[in-house]
């Protein structure tokens, strides 16, 4: 009972980091219908980009690193829309063309890291120590404080979302182009911040994820997959749809680890998958099918 | 029979690299060039099938490395296990593949569209390893299968070019015929406007399933040959290495062309041990041709050969015209 427990905590904690993920991939679908299979590789070049500050500063703290990779993945993201998705958009056949244009891209940047910072595994301190029992189960401080993060980052992305001109103007985006390009938004721009806004997003999910497991430049490839299989599961381009989908499998994962063996996660993954595209194609909460 | 005329040049390129490759073995090929040239026709195989599937079927499959170690995987354990010919094994592997690949790929494809089946047939392709080395005593684990038993005994390289030779001629006369069928026609009629092609009558269910079938099938006979001429597989066939050779090669030779990734299959086999030299940048020098191949020349080679062909055929009309002008 005391190992089904911490299994269940430890599924939720590990299950807020992967909705962490997911969301830049979902915002980026939701907006542009554009499916980021760069995805990992922005998320581990933010955890590096913390790292590199974190190591190389001594005397910078952590807040900075984080800061500076938020700001550097937005420019960067800005970037990648304006000189390569956009002409590629332009043009027919733009959906398969972006997903293998934003792959090869991803493994350019995973071996130019690899090359840059070397196979060695990098780990980031975790932000708090200590740790919380209650009764049976032990929890570290640092992961309460991550599902605090997280929790904290999809509620500001809502209100983002919900409330500000900026965010309502992406809604409108993603509900139809048309629609918005009637109202007056500029559907240039707004893609273009959806991407910077997103490849943010992914960049903190990757600090998230290195302070609790460890960081290589192969690591991507691993959260960029889950991250798929949860953005399908919560429906794409739903915000929301993700985070459930993230706790759900988060804690499926935790469970196939402890009872059947953790080389058995990732064919569970997959038919778990297949399963829901076989019956709700559109996702928990009804995304685009 | 104007066609043939109109390409005639094309044709006699064709035959003359056909001959080339037909009595190159006596003409002085050393061990490792039959080896690359066995790599090429294997490849060339698995890139036009997948061209079938992405480029005439319009079914985003990223998943075809899985078929072919499939294919390889059922073949190589068949032979080598249980002791079963290859020239049964490899059918049986295809088979096996096929079966697989429509029942995970084909039927839930059936449903879904675009982006979906990119990301169901990469999960498909990506949970393969694990499984690998779960099975370990069947499979080899993460050491993979070795010593899988040739064509025929004491097969030499020599022999597996000529088969692999003949399998490749004969795969592709396959994708040829399927393409100039009625079935390809329904393939890029769906590809192009499914409302319109669903309207005139063509049955969406059927035309996808037989596009899932006949591309994993080849598939996973170009792994039956592939594991037979070399002698070994293992995880690492899944890696992301092949993956990326695999959509360079479409992409490179064009895709949606029949010529296409056969060319794409040959640059990329032989380029690629050249790239050798660079050592660790190899892959983040495939990546970034992926990249400025789809920014800056989606049709790839196929589509700079049409250019030149119709940059000739305009200076020409120009001479005649310059001649008839000006008599005398």
């Amino acid at each position: 009972m005391d190992s089904f427990l911490n299994a269940i905590v430890s599924g939720l904690i590990s299950g807020s980091l992967y909705a962490a993920t997911a969301l830049g991939l979902t915002i980026i679908y939701g907006v542009s219908r554009v499916f980021n299979f760069g995805h990992g590789i922005v998320a581990v070049m933010g955890a590096y980009l913390a790292w590199m500050i974190l190591s190389g500063g001594g005397q910078l703290n952590m807040l900075l690193g984080i800061l500076v990779s938020l700001v550097v993945l937005y420019v960067f993201g800005t970037l990648v829309y304006r000189f390569t998705i956009s002409p590629l958009m332009k043009k027919p056949a733009w959906d398969i063309s972006t997903v293998l244009f934003l792959l090869g891209g991803g493994i350019l940047l995973e071996n130019v890291l690899l090359q840059v910072f070397g196979p060695r595994v990098k780990s980031i301190p975790v932000l708090l120590e200590g740790n919380l029992r209650l009764g049976p189960v032990s929890i570290q401080f640092n992961d309460l404080f991550l599902i605090i993060i997280v929790l904290a980052g999809i509620v500001l992305l809502n209100v983002f979302f919900k409330y500000t001109r900026m965010g309502q103007a992406m809604q409108s985006t993603a509900q139809s182009i048309p629609g918005a390009k009637v109202v007056g938004v500029d559907i240039e721009r707004i893609f273009g911040i959806t991407f910077g806004l997103a490849f943010a997003v992914t960049g903190f999910s990757g600090v998230l994820l290195s302070t609790k497991y460890f960081l290589n430049p192969h690591i991507g490839w691993e959260w960029m997959v889950k991250g798929f299989v949860i953005v399908s599961f919560g429906g794409l381009g739903s915000t929301n749809g993700a985070i459930f989908a993230g706790l759900i499998l988060g804690i499926v994962e935790a469970m196939v680890t402890l009872y059947i063996g953790a080389m058995w996660v990732w064919p569970i993954w997959f038919v778990i998958f297949m399963v829901v595209l076989l019956i709700r194609p559109q996702g928990i909460l009804g995304g685009r099918a | 029979m104007k066609t043939i005329k109109k390409l005639s040049w094309k044709n006699i390129l064709v035959i003359l690299v056909g001959l080339f490759v037909l009595v190159y073995p006596f003409a002085g090929a050393n061990s490792y060039m039959k080896h690359l040239f066995i790599l090429f026709f294997v490849w060339a195989v698995v890139a036009a099938s997948w061209n079938l599937l992405n480029g005439y079927a319009g079914i985003n499959s990223l998943g075809n490395i899985g078929f072919m170690a499939i294919g390889g995987y059922a073949s190589g354990i068949l032979a080598k296990s249980l002791g079963i010919s290859p020239w049964i094994s490899i059918p049986i592997g295809g088979i096996i593949t096929c079966l697989l690949v429509t029942l995970f790929l084909g039927f839930p494809a059936l449903r879904l569209s675009g982006i979906y089946i990119a990301l169901l047939s990469l999960i498909f392709a990506d949970s393969l390893p694990s499984i690998l080395t779960q099975t370990r005593d069947i499979t080899g684990g993460a050491m993979g299968l070795h010593e899988i038993p040739g064509f025929i005994p004491n097969m030499e390289k020599i022999h597996a070019y000529y088969i692999c030779f003949v399998f490749f001629l004969i795969a592709m006369y396959v994708i040829y015929r399927t393409i100039h069928s009625n079935t390809g026609l329904a393939f890029m009629a769906l590809r192009d406007s499914e409302n319109f092609a669903t309207t005139l009558g063509v049955n969406r269910f059927r035309e996808r399933l037989k596009v899932f079938a006949i591309s994993s099938f080849l598939t996973g006979l170009a792994g039956g040959f592939y594991v037979h001429s070399l002698g070994d597989i293992s995880p690492t066939t899944l890696g992301i290495e092949p993956f990326l050779l695999g959509i360079a090669m479409f992409e490179l030779g064009g895709i949606g062309t029949f010529t296409g990734p056969i060319l794409g299959a040959a640059v990329i086999v032989f380029g690629n041990e050249f790239l050798r030299l660079a050592g660790t940048l190899r892959l983040s020098l495939l990546g970034l041709l992926i990249c400025l191949i789809i920014l800056f020349f989606p049709g790839g080679i196929m589509q700079l050969v049409s250019q030149i062909e119709t940059f000739i055929s305009k200076q020409l009309k120009k001479r005649q015209s310059v001649g008839k002008a000006n008599p005398t």
